[in-house]
């Protein structure tokens, strides 16, 4: 318990870091002491809402975007600016969401049913409001988690030798699949394509050059940020420009009026709150989309245990409130795997890998012991990012919904400018922005042949790690591949990866699936 | 979304192909699986007990094409949605202009170089991209088309013409990827954007770009 304060203490106190910023400005010149990574959590979490809440954009697209601003950052300023960009980029899904009925990802889906319907009777505002407010609270309580559980479970992880570390991989692609929307088989499909793509580049042991064609720009391999890009951003936008109707993508921007939930209001969502938080925060740490389950979850909980059932989706605030604290508390949560194991669970935390490899540190055990202030210093910034958000959102509501009245035919352009010169910026390739348009179009064909992009990019990332610890495993066990099912922790993996892929495939279960999907989907 | 129209070859035969979306997004994969099979052709495999760089992506490819010839057979036999041809076609145009792209910049390169014009080559590239998107984009394929180019304009232009033509050439093609687009008003909004960008990115974020041609 002691511990667990002194860490948050330690994490604060790097929040809270004072850097002397060198100051030549009319005249005046010497170094003033200013808290420069609140100011980065700060900003990211005010661009991450800015570029979040343009329909289409969601999270993924979001960081993927503004990754290259990080860059130039020193580690510690740069992924508490991430951290912020993360939760203004959830926060601004959820707004799309509840104004325009346009989630900007899986895990906000829900939201719509009830916040879509509250904006319609022209109670958007207190949507927004009990939205931030629940994500506000499931934020605080999944910090402490994070705190608490952290070092137990990095215990855990130094057990894990490379067979252990493949089947939770293992277990990781199967939640991918299991909770990927429509098909089993082509969700595995697309794993395969990702683990497939990943492996273009150099060899990771022998150095020799895999499928790069003698181009010498592939012999890398194939940027993260160019498939996350292609795939999701410019994807998704050639979509939308298809969908064509100016209307639906502007209908309620007008009717945002009283922005402050009602007493009955926080009444009504205080216990919801709490539930979805409880919910959220269990089922985040599980790795693979842990977000979306709790947020599906934390609704049906809710609509289970109400007592008036049918009113859900006509309006109900515990509606938004139960599914936005889940998706909050799990977000948060789901750092946990990402920092301790450094296996990432769900596309976002992908990206985060991604950026954490850029600065130089690789995410594993050894964070939390070679740089505490990192790692302590991140998991308060996330409290910090979650208080910056409802500073921003709650008086800015109305400011959110004006942005959305911009027509999507001046929209599209900026977001693809924006797109191509922080991809360009990274590396200073040409090649990238090229091999980014192959990717789009790749994506788009994708998506209109119902294969689900999220899943690639979990097997994408996953893919090198994947391979290693797969190839090492064997190597120790001499090439006896029962050594996944003889080692205990690693057989209790695989069994409960194996158990999941069984209960999706049963029809009767899979039916159930399909109607949770088609419910939140309408 | 549409009614169930082959993609290839004339005439519908609904009793020998269900699903033709699933079908065809079957082949696909089995495509790629034997592409990306070829691709790792000469690399080593196992060596005693050891993976060879070829091992493990073999392994995938082979289980690729393992699903694909399911998701495939499941199309045949099964009742889904058809293809939809504007998709196809959107989607195949695309793909067609990032290779001729690719192909004009690295074959055309000894040309440029021996007439003076070092880079010459990517513009000229920008330059056939651009002519064919205006040649073909037409109903649907017009968004993937002018999406595609003006990602591909400016990764052509970027090197040689500098930030400020690159942003605003391929901000106004970009634009054009809607039917609903203005032109005064997109002229506009790119130089604004352009505008922007200039300041955001090489002062804000302070990071290196060239503003004009470079000769």
């Amino acid at each position: 318990m002691f511990d667990l304060f002194h860490n948050l203490a330690l994490g604060f106190g790097v929040v809270f870091q004072f850097a002397d910023i060198k100051i030549n400005f009319l005249g005046f010149s010497g170094t003033i002491p200013l808290p420069m990574n609140i100011f980065f959590c700060f900003m990211g979490a005010l661009i991450g809402t800015l570029i979040g809440v343009l329909p289409g954009v969601g999270p993924v697209a979001t960081i993927a975007m503004l990754l290259p601003i990080t860059f130039g950052l020193p580690p510690v300023g740069g992924l508490i600016m991430l951290a912020g960009i993360y939760y203004g980029a959830q926060y601004g899904g959820s707004t799309t969401s509840i104004l325009v009925n346009l989630p900007g990802e899986a895990s906000s889906v829900v939201t719509t049913l009830d916040g879509h319907q509250m904006a319609r009777q022209g109670r958007a505002g207190p949507a927004l409001a009990i939205a931030a407010i629940g994500s506000f609270f499931a934020g605080c309580v999944s910090t402490v988690l994070v705190a608490a559980l952290g070092l137990p479970l990095t215990g855990l992880a130094l057990k894990f030798g490379p067979a252990e570390y493949f089947s939770l991989m293992v277990l990781g692609l199967v939640f991918a699949v299991v909770l990927a929307k429509g098909s089993i088989v082509k969700a595995i499909a697309m794993i395969l394509f990702g683990l497939l793509a990943s492996m273009v580049g150099s060899d990771i042991e022998t150095g020799q050059s895999r499928m790069a064609f003698n181009i010498p720009e592939l012999s890398d391999g194939i940027s993260f940020v160019v498939v996350a890009m292609g795939v999701f951003g410019f994807a998704e936008i050639i979509r939308n420009l298809e969908g064509g109707d100016e209307e639906t993508r502007s209908i309620v921007a007008s009717k945002v009026t009283g922005l402050m939930p009602t007493i009955p209001d926080l009444k009504a969502s205080a216990g919801a709150i709490l539930r979805g938080t409880v919910l959220g925060s269990i089922l985040g740490i599980l790795p693979g989309g842990g977000a979306v389950i709790a947020a599906f979850a934390a609704y049906t909980f809710e609509k289970k245990v109400s007592k008036d059932p049918s009113r859900f989706g006509k309006g109900a605030i515990e509606g938004v409130a139960a599914p936005e604290s889940a998706n909050n508390a799990a977000a948060q949560t789901s750092f946990i795997p990402l920092l301790t194991l450094g296996i990432p669970p769900n596309a976002v935390m992908a990206l985060m890998v991604g950026a954490m490899t850029i600065h130089g540190i690789q995410p594993g055990p050894q964070v939390m012991t070679k740089q505490p202030d990192l790692f302590w210093g991140m998991i308060s910034s996330m409290w910090i990012g979650n208080l910056m958000l409802v500073v921003i959102n709650l008086p800015m509501v109305g400011l959110w919904v004006r942005l959305l009245r911009v027509p999507y035919r001046m929209m599209f352009p900026a977001i693809l400018i924006f797109c191509n010169i922080g991809n360009y910026s990274i590396n200073n390739a040409p090649f990238d922005v090229a091999m980014t348009a192959l990717f789009g179009v790749v994506g788009y064909w994708l998506i209109k042949h119902d294969f689900e992009p999220a899943p690639m990019l979990l097997g994408f990332v996953l893919g090198p790690l994947m391979e290693e610890n797969l190839r090492r495993a064997m190597l120790i066990a001499r090439g006896d591949p029962s050594t996944f099912v003889t080692r205990p922790i690693s057989a209790g993996l695989l069994a409960v990866s194996l158990l999941l892929l069984v209960l999706a495939v049963l029809p009767m279960i899979r039916s159930k699936r399909e109607v949770v999907f088609t419910e939140s989907e309408t | 979304m549409s009614e169930g129209v082959e993609s290839q070859g004339g005439g519908r035969k609904p009793s020998l192909i269900k699903g033709p979306r699933e079908f065809w997004g079957g082949v696909a994969l089995v495509v790629l699986a034997v592409f990306a099979l070829i691709a790792c052709y000469d690399l080593p495999g196992m060596r005693g007990f050891a993976f060879g760089p070829g091992t493990a992506p073999r392994m995938f490819a082979v289980l690729l094409g393992a699903f694909g010839v399911i998701i495939a057979a499941v199309g045949v036999m099964q009742e889904g949605p058809g293809v939809d041809p504007a998709v196809v076609r959107g989607a195949g145009l695309a793909l067609i202009l990032v290779l001729l792209f690719a192909a004009i910049d690295k074959f055309a390169e000894p040309l440029f170089t021996s007439i003076g014009y070092r880079n010459g080559e990517s513009v000229a590239a920008s330059f056939v991209v651009l002519v064919v998107t205006v040649a073909f984009a037409r109903g649907i394929a017009r968004g993937p088309l002018y999406v595609t180019a003006g990602v591909l304009i400016f990764a052509g232009t970027i090197r040689t013409l500098g930030l400020i033509p690159a942003s605003f050439i391929s901000t106004v093609v970009a634009a054009f990827a809607t039917h609903e687009v203005r032109v005064v008003e997109t002229l506009i909004w790119a130089a604004v954007l352009t505008a922007f960008c200039a300041f955001l990115f090489p002062y804000a974020l302070n990071l290196p770009f060239n503003f004009w041609p470079q000769f």
